[in-house]
């Protein structure tokens, strides 16, 4: 026995190592036949490890009072060495990591990986979703810049919306009668400690919750159905090192258009870091335009294109809660899109069209033509998903192949 | 079949959406040109030359409070005695902040808000926008201090760069196309509120029509006469000449584009040979991947 043997056998008796290495890695079988798609799993991964790393050391120069927040920012940006890069890779992991999530759960829409067994694996991923819009909203006042005071008037306002209570809850989440210091105290509180680590909680249980019943794939059938003698399905490959070299390349991918906007559009034309935003935060000057960030917009737009406001946030909170019923609104008898009737693929890309649409209106400010687009976008959105128990079921499916295609 | 309808109506309901859902919101303001662009050397002396106005001109109520003056000498290239010399106020030292004696009330008072700080106003403005600002003064008796500017309209702001550039008045033509925008506005609004009364429909639209189509010819010809550096004219003669002018104020707004970001031009150096990396990097872990792979049927 070598010397790294007898060490790794130490830790062994002491501690599960090389078990959990190899049911997460080296002897988690994944289907062989995954295709592009399935980098955006991974690439969330790294965008997370991104926000996290560069978020520590920008909270070491960063002061997080009304009146030093918005000029330590731009310390950093000038007298911080490489303050500037740690800025940029955050702002623009932000939009990024919106970018993979968005087309990860894409994945899951077209293929299926939120049917049974893997409801809790897309429960997860919601709440994941859902802390994720926290982070970013809390994280986007932190500048003070007069779009984050702004953004956050408008966001915090929505919950004047609910009955009776609204506004003494508008006065309770931001610690005093307007945004302020306080505001901004708690918000970086809750975006640096709190949030991070429920989002940390939620990715392990997400991760979890997906290795005991294993990945879905472009085909929606289920690799543990042919097993060799050894019990490891006959589709499936080991994680390490298939996977993790593969992943390695759409790692470099995405760093590659990770960093094109990083060095030569780290503001992106006004998208990742608004223009409005390069003036510190002022309660007596409202910009003439205020919109969230791109990220938030699609359901901005909903939220305007309701007529009644209390009616808007309550449109606006449906649209995301009914994400999480995506598992049993499908009823169709197939997973993947391969297989199923072709008016699906009309169904989604309208869904997506639509939901482009209603991104690219939440950036502009209302019209009569608008505000009506937004509506027809809007009634698409939820008969897409509360229409979905019928039309789900429609037409013939192809036959499901009994193992993958590669 | 029914369901080929309904998908069919769901698709034509988008090609419904008129292009005006499409359009820029945006009113026009005059002058709009764009402004001149430069590179290497002739961008480094054009910083130099703007640091030099802006010091001469600006930063008594305009600080730079984010800058260094040490590191604005290195970046743009201007050596350090040289800057203690011309460049940094007595009272400072080099690597001091530039920051101003403008105290923020009484500013206030002056000129009906603190003239704002500008390190990152590029950034916030853009520089077409702050170009066309700078040489957008005339001449407006009923401004307290006796100017207007057509780009930011009633700005508190005096006319700063008044010995440099003189006194400008906008065209008797420019004034007189203008009147006519006025005047078709106010029809526009009057025949509106006929409308919500209950007026003549048709007569009334017509009217609307008519006015919008005035504002719309109006509009094209003061952009052309703007195009054709014919919207202003000078009234009372400055230090420099026009063209002097445009060109001192391309190089304030280069100076004023790199304060608003110092590292600009070193992120984008940087950036070739990080995007290099990566691209040999995932040239080295696509084969990897090849290689690994081969095995898998």
């Amino acid at each position: 026995m070598t010397k790294m043997a007898q060490l790794m056998q130490w830790i062994d008796d002491r501690f599960p190592a090389t078990k959990v290495w190899n049911e997460h890695l080296a002897e988690y079988y994944a289907p062989k036949n995954f295709n592009f798609w399935y980098f955006f799993g991974s690439l969330a991964l790294l965008v997370l490890v991104n926000q996290i790393l560069t978020g520590i050391w920008l909270t070491m120069n960063y002061n997080p009072s009304g009146e030093q927040a918005y000029a330590s920012v731009e310390f950093i940006m000038r007298d911080v060495d490489w303050g500037w890069l740690l800025r940029y890779m955050h702002s623009t992991g932000a939009s990024a990591f919106f970018v993979v999530v968005y087309l990860h759960m894409f994945r899951g829409l077209i293929y299926g990986s939120f049917r049974k067994p893997r409801e809790l694996v897309w429960l997860f991923g919601m709440i994941i979703f859902v802390l994720l819009m926290a982070e970013a909203f809390m994280g986007y006042l932190l500048p003070w810049g007069n779009m984050s005071y702004w953004g956050a008037q408008v966001i915090i306002n929505l919950f004047s919306a609910v009955p009776y209570v609204g506004a003494e809850l508008t006065e309770w989440i931001r610690g005093d009668y307007i945004i302020s210091g306080a505001t901004l105290n708690r918000f970086f509180a809750l975006h640096v400690v709190a949030l991070p680590m429920a989002l940390l909680l939620m990715v392990f249980l997400h991760i979890v919750a997906l290795h005991k019943v294993g990945s879905n794939n472009p085909d929606g059938i289920e690799i543990k159905k042919y097993k060799d003698e050894n019990g490891i399905p006959l589709d499936g490959i080991p994680f390490h090192p298939y996977y993790t070299v593969k992943d390695i390349v759409g790692v470099a991918g995405f760093l590659f258009f990770f960093c094109l906007i990083i060095f030569f559009a780290p503001d992106m034309n006004g998208f990742f870091l608004e223009p409005p935003n390069f003036t510190p935060a002022d309660p007596l000057k409202t910009p003439a335009h205020i919109a969230p960030v791109w990220y938030f917009t699609p359901f901005y737009s909903i939220l305007r294109a309701v007529p009644d406001q209390q009616l808007g946030v309550v449109a606006m909170a449906v649209s995301l809660i009914i994400l999480f019923f995506l598992p049993w609104l499908d009823r169709s008898k197939v997973k993947s899109i391969r297989y199923k009737h072709w008016s699906f693929r009309v169904w989604l890309a309208l869904f997506v069209v639509c939901f482009v649409i209603l991104g690219y209106l939440g950036m502009k400010g209302p019209t009569p033509m608008r505000t009506l687009a937004a509506q027809i976008c809007t009634v698409y959105y939820f008969a897409f998903f509360f229409l979905m128990p019928w039309w789900s079921r429609w037409g013939a499916t192809k036959p499901v192949p009994e193992r993958v295609t590669h | 079949m029914k369901k080929l309808l309904i998908t069919l109506s769901a698709c034509l309901s988008f090609s419904v959406i008129p292009a005006s859902v499409f359009a820029a919101e945006e009113g026009l303001t005059l002058p709009n040109d764009p402004m001149p662009k430069m590179s290497g050397d002739f961008l480094d002396i054009s910083m130099q030359r703007g640091m030099q106005v802006y010091m001469n001109n600006c930063l008594g109520c305009h600080a730079l409070s984010f800058q260094r003056y040490k590191r604005t000498g290195e970046d743009i290239g201007i050596p350090e005695d040289v800057m203690l010399e011309n460049l940094v106020p007595a009272d400072a030292k080099i690597g001091d902040l530039m920051t101003n004696n403008m105290k923020v009330a009484s500013a206030a008072n002056w000129f009906g808000a603190a003239p704002p700080d500008l390190s990152v106003v590029s950034r916030a403005r853009g520089t077409k926008w702050l170009y066309n600002y700078l040489r957008g003064f005339y001449i407006d008796d009923s401004r307290p201090y006796g100017v207007n500017n057509s780009v930011f309209k009633d700005v508190g702001m005096p006319h700063a760069l008044e010995t440099l550039q003189g006194l400008q008045d906008k065209t008797e033509k420019v004034k007189g196309l203008e009147n006519d925008i006025g005047y078709a506005q106010a029809d526009i609004a009057n025949a509106k509120k006929q409308l919500e009364e209950g007026g003549d429909k048709r007569k009334l639209n017509k009217i609307i029509s008519d006015a919008e189509k005035i504002i719309h010819d109006a509009e094209a010809e003061l952009t052309a006469i703007s195009k054709a550096g014919e919207y202003f004219t000078i009234v009372k003669e400055g230090q420099l000449s026009p063209q002097e002018f445009d060109t001192a104020m391309v190089d304030l707004v280069n100076f004023l584009e790199y304060v608003g970001e110092p590292i600009k031009r070193e992120r984008e150096r940087l950036g070739v040979w990080v995007l290099l990396f990566i691209a040999f990097f995932g040239a080295v872990a696509y084969m990897l991947k090849k290689e690994y792979w081969k095995d898998i049927h």
